[in-house]
């Protein structure tokens, strides 16, 4: 079954707020959030630490280019298949 | 035949939404009724079963409690006898048709809904397809413009450079001029003997990996051929999916167009990624391709695709982008780097670009590529495509280096006075960005609007020409903070419409982001942001500080200084060895790739 991950087109970007007591605190726990959402490792994009907690911008890559995208190959299956 | 419908604002202050569809509906010859606001809801069920009509529509904003009083009045309605003759709507920003139908309504209408499909649904029938394809035509912006120059001594110095150096030039070619030739008769042959001949040709001044890529696919590390599933894949989405409500991103005449980078790597991204910037109102792309091109001699063949930045500019892939994108969107493909700029304005023309990116002199101290075989591929490339009747933009990025703005302008305007000579189309590129030669020297310290404008201003004071501020405008305002960094984008281009020029190259949110690919939501971003501003802007203008007058002058004043200089040199490659377009100081070195390969 296609999952919806699948169908990102490229990369999934997570912004959110951890409440951590400095910057490295911050970051791993940026680190560990990709890992608890089934993610594996993402990547930092933008962090800044504000004294009380970090935002962050995170990003996984599902597709890089020259990858071979499944929402092109299974889209088509689907509609082949009239689903 | 015409309705009669009754509209109800059930909201206690809200009812701008619902006047605006009324008056559409009256537009359209039904007859309609509109209640006053925060009427009890008994009184207007009174109302709706004694008039008779065939709609109800009713607009509330949701709030907590609202979805029980809609469904109460709904219950009043029922009891009332009004549904058995009239349909009952709702309409509001956060409705969607499931909620509609959750709260018993039998249509909703949201944000996303147009006044077609309100029409449409009065009337009974199909939405119309007017809100499915792009439907625009191609913009043309260098016709207008007559090239003529208003400073005197700067077209006299520009006269006198560029005819050296054409005269410099005469006579000469490289294996890159010779490349593009025999690519020409490659492309137009129809015998396959006959190309194998010319393909011989071209393998022998070819770089090695180039020879050995086209010919055994033993490709250049990173790069594999786009599979025939692949294309067929891509060809399938293409018939299957179409932009539906496209978006417009100019709000007035004045606007410019918007453009966008295309070079992701991989063809097929990028040709998805153009299709729904399309959709969002981009009007046209730039197609970069790999920084290792520039160093090889030759170019690759076929549909391929690339794990790195960089999309690869063989004529099928500029072709494939061509035919994939839709008939109204303009393309450019960046040509100047290295050693393949005559080959790849050949390719981009026989391709069906609409345009090319040159600039003979930030190619020679910003991009790697030795004075002397640009100055010598670069004319030729220039006169080509004024064959193909391609315009050429020239990007001054070699401001980014940390050469000085004026320096920068000075190239600038040398190639546009080699496009005239030449007679082909230029269009000037100045930056709006926050350069290093700016930061260490504070023309921005209180403001990003004075220096931009005078560059604009000072441009135009000196010839009449297209604008087209990139590359892409914000470069160095923004972090890989996406809020940030769509503001960047849209401050710019606002200030790009204040001044009216032709078109703007507008990056994404995770522009500044160097570890991955640009992602389409970032895309996305920067143009929603743009598009709000420029519904902000409007017709009306920023107001720069009187500061913005002083830096013109002293622009034209230093342009005017490095012109002079420039005409003592004996050419203009020699000028630029010498340092006078940019020079150590300033970060910027003229490039090594093709050193003495002038024959």
């Amino acid at each position: 079954m296609t999952t919806a991950l699948e169908k990102v087109m490229d990369a999934l970007d997570i912004e959110t707020y951890l409440v951590c007591k400095d910057a490295n605190e911050g970051k791993q726990l940026a680190l560990q959030l990709g890992r608890e959402m089934n993610l594996g490792d993402i990547d930092i994009m933008y962090e800044e630490y504000d004294g009380y907690g970090m935002r962050v911008r995170l990003r996984k890559y599902v597709y890089r280019p020259s990858n071979h995208y499944n929402w092109l190959e299974s889209k088509n299956k689907d509609k082949e298949q009239g689903q | 035949m015409k309705k009669r419908i009754l509209c109800v604002p059930l909201d206690p202050v809200h009812d701008v939404g619902i006047k605006i569809i009324r008056n559409e509906l009256d537009k359209h010859g039904h007859k309609t009724e509109l209640l006053s606001p925060d009427l009890p809801m008994e009184e207007i069920v009174k109302h709706a079963a004694f008039g008779k009509y065939d709609f109800i529509f009713v607009s509330r904003t949701l709030g907590y409690g609202v979805a029980e009083l809609l469904a109460r009045f709904n219950d009043y309605l029922d009891a009332a006898g009004v549904r058995e003759t009239s349909r009952i709507v709702i309409g509001g920003k956060p409705i969607t048709p499931e909620l509609a139908a959750e709260l018993g309504f039998d249509k909703g209408f949201g944000a996303n809904s147009t006044m077609d499909e309100i029409i449409a649904y009065v009337e009974g029938k199909a939405i119309e397809s007017t809100t499915v394809g792009l439907k625009r035509e191609k913009k043309n912006f260098t016709d207008k413009y007559s090239y003529k120059f208003h400073n005197k001594e700067i077209e006299s110095l520009l006269s006198d450079i560029s005819d050296k150096v054409i005269s410099w030039a005469k006579g000469k070619t490289s294996d890159g001029i010779q490349r593009a030739e025999l690519r020409k008769e490659i492309i137009h042959s129809k015998n396959e003997q006959e190309k194998e001949k010319i393909y011989k040709k071209y393998n022998a001044i070819s770089d090695p990996s180039i020879v050995d890529s086209n010919q055994k696919r033993q490709y250049i590390k990173g790069v594999r051929k786009v599979t025939d599933e692949e294309l067929e894949q891509l060809n399938l989405f293409l018939t299957q999916n179409h932009p539906v409500a496209p978006q417009k991103i100019q709000h007035h005449d004045k606007h410019p167009l918007l453009f966008k980078f295309l070079g992701s790597g991989c063809p097929l991204l990028d040709i998805i990624h153009g299709k729904i910037c399309e959709r969002w109102g981009i009007d046209g792309f730039l197609v970069i391709n790999p920084s290792w091109e520039a160093r090889y001699e030759g170019l690759l063949d076929g549909y391929l695709t690339h794990e790195n930045d960089g999309t690869i500019t063989s004529f099928s892939n500029i072709n494939l982008l061509r035919k994939s994108l839709d008939p109204s969107t303009l393309l450019t493909v960046r040509a100047h780097r290295g050693l393949n700029t005559p080959e790849t304005v050949m390719l981009a023309g026989e391709a069906g670009a609409d345009m090319v990116k040159i600039n003979l002199v930030y190619g020679s101290l910003g991009a790697g590529t030795d004075p002397e075989r640009l100055a010598v591929d670069g004319i030729y490339a220039i006169k080509l495509a004024g064959e193909h009747k391609m315009p050429f933009d020239i990007p001054g990025n070699d401001e980014l280096s940390g050469v000085p703005a004026w320096k920068t302008l000075a190239g600038l305007l040398i190639n546009v006075m080699l496009g005239i000579k030449l007679s082909a189309q230029p269009i000037l590129k100045p930056l709006f960005c926050y350069g290093p030669h700016i930061v260490i020297n504070g023309q921005m310290k209180n403001n990003y609007i004075d220096y931009n404008v005078a560059k604009i201003n000072a441009l135009r004071q000196i010839v009449d020409s297209p604008i087209w501020p990139g590359e892409p405008i914000a470069f160095m305002t923004q972090t890989e903070e996406r809020v940030q960094a769509a503001n960047a984008n849209s401050y710019h281009a606002a200030l790009a419409a204040s001044l009216a020029v032709d078109a703007i190259t507008v990056a994404s949110t995770d522009e500044a982001y160097s570890r991955g690919p640009i992602c389409i939501t970032s895309r996305i971003d920067t143009i929603r942001a743009v598009t709000d501003a420029f519904r902000f802007l409007g017709n009306a203008d920023f107001a720069p500080t009187q500061q913005a007058e002083l830096f013109t002058e002293e622009i034209i004043t230093k342009i005017t200084e490095v012109l002079r200089e420039v005409n003592k040199a004996e050419n203009l490659p020699q000028a630029i060895y010498s340092g006078c377009l940019g020079n150590k100081d300033d970060g910027a070195y003229p490039g090594k790739f093709g050193k003495g390969t002038i024959k």
